[in-house]
């Protein structure tokens, strides 16, 4: 992936931590992202292979997301448990 | 049979949304409306004021529309499309009017997702009321009026002969600026102009950003189609992620897969329409362009997730 869009993805990362509420840190690396939060904890997130997302707490596996929505729910799970989760709902009223 | 046009009138307390109303319904424009109204509290004063809707008002009992009585707003609204099936009743229109404390949200919601009245229904129009008198003092002092006014598709400025409205509209411009806005000196002001068509027709769409009172308004733009997935997937990303931050989103989107054939999309924190695709372009830009009135979200946040998610998408494609 390149630089442009790894700083992308860090840049979406670091506003959804703001949307949460979550004080973390993301910074680029030469493998992809680092996320550090005030508490110590980091969390590394890498690339994966073809497609998708690798999340790394120290030297455990947390998950493999196929792309940024799983990603995205599970680093909200894993960093703001208790911010708000919500689900799309399409009504049955047409637009037109 | 096509479906039947429902407006929302709310406002904060005093704003005068009943005596709006009360003038309204003895337009002629109007004359085939019924009302449903709510009271808040024992008596229901609301009901007695609104005079010219006879026997088609509905009073809701027992507290706030948006927060206790949503079965009832369904109920009720179910009541009258059957009784107008049966030809016990004629109306062309439903008016809801909220209460001053109401948050509109839920109730939009309950309209639009309800199985049992959705499909009957058309969302027309949400109209807010705000007094010029005390107007700048409410927003100041209680959110729910500013996420009334940050909703609404119409507002309209009262009592506007007790205190220069100038400011107050202007900070309701920053605050709502897709929002037409209209001067009502005792409740009077032109019907046409507030029930003219579905909210969908003149989302602004400007690349001004405005922000007031912690709600901002922007407009995310992309001059390439975007993927149907990718719509899909971002949408799912914001009502996950967002929920009530994301006040109201009107949109058209250039999709990959329906060249020419814009997509409509319209929702109100985390429920949508389904979206609805336009036979044309209604104009010469065929970019994608999708107004956000929210608080607390960034539109870079939301351009750059749009970015990530299409890249994606598209990788996935060629892999």
């Amino acid at each position: 992936m390149s630089s442009h869009k790894t700083a992308r993805v860090a840049r979406v990362l670091s506003g959804a931590l703001r949307v949460w509420g979550v004080s973390a840190s993301v910074e680029l690396d030469s493998e992809g992202l680092v996320m550090r939060t005030p508490s110590g904890a980091t969390l590394k997130i890498t690339p994966a292979v073809p497609n998708g997302w690798l999340v790394l707490r120290d030297a455990c596996t947390l998950g493999t997301h196929a792309g940024l929505p799983g990603l995205l729910r599970s680093l909200r799970e894993e960093l703001a448990p208790e911010a708000a989760g919500g689900r799309l709902i399409i009504g049955a009223q047409s637009l037109l | 049979m096509s479906a039947l046009p429902v407006s929302v009138v709310t406002g904060f307390l005093g704003s005068g949304k009943t005596t709006l109303l009360s003038r309204l319904l003895r337009d002629p424009a109007l004359a085939r409306t019924a009302v449903i109204v709510n009271e808040f509290g024992e008596v229901g004063l609301d009901h007695l004021l609104v005079e010219a809707s006879d026997e088609e008002v509905v009073l809701l009992e027992g507290g706030c529309l948006c927060c206790k009585v949503r079965g009832d707003l369904v109920r009720t609204a179910g009541h009258l499309l059957a009784r107008r099936a049966r030809g016990d009743a004629a109306f062309d229109r439903i008016v809801v009017e909220t209460t001053g404390l109401a948050d509109p949200a839920p109730i939009l919601q309950a309209l639009m997702t309800d199985r049992e009245i959705a499909h009957a229904l058309r969302l027309e129009s949400v109209i807010a009321t705000v007094d010029c008198a005390a107007g700048d003092a409410t927003l100041d002092a209680h959110p729910a009026s500013v996420k009334q006014a940050a909703l609404a598709d119409r507002i309209v400025l009262t009592k506007t002969d007790l205190a220069d409205s100038s400011a107050l509209a202007e900070r309701l411009r920053r605050l709502n600026p897709s929002a037409p806005q209209l001067v009502a000196l005792h409740g009077k002001v032109d019907a046409r102009r507030l029930f003219d068509g579905s909210p969908y027709d003149r989302p602004l769409y400007n690349s001004e950003s405005h922000a007031e009172s912690g709600v901002t308004t922007f407009c995310l733009r992309r001059s390439a189609p975007l993927h149907a997935v990718t719509l899909s997937l971002f949408l799912q990303v914001l009502a996950e992620h967002c929920g009530a931050k994301l006040l109201r989103l009107k949109g058209l989107v250039d999709v990959v897969e329906s060249p020419g054939r814009p997509a409509l999309i319209h929702g109100v924190q985390h429920v949508f329409h389904p979206p609805a695709w336009l036979d044309a372009w209604p104009d010469d830009d065929r970019s994608t362009r999708i107004v956000v009135i929210a608080q607390g979200l960034e539109a870079g946040w939301l351009q750059d997730l749009i970015e990530v998610l299409d890249d994606e998408v598209t990788a996935c494609s060629i892999s």
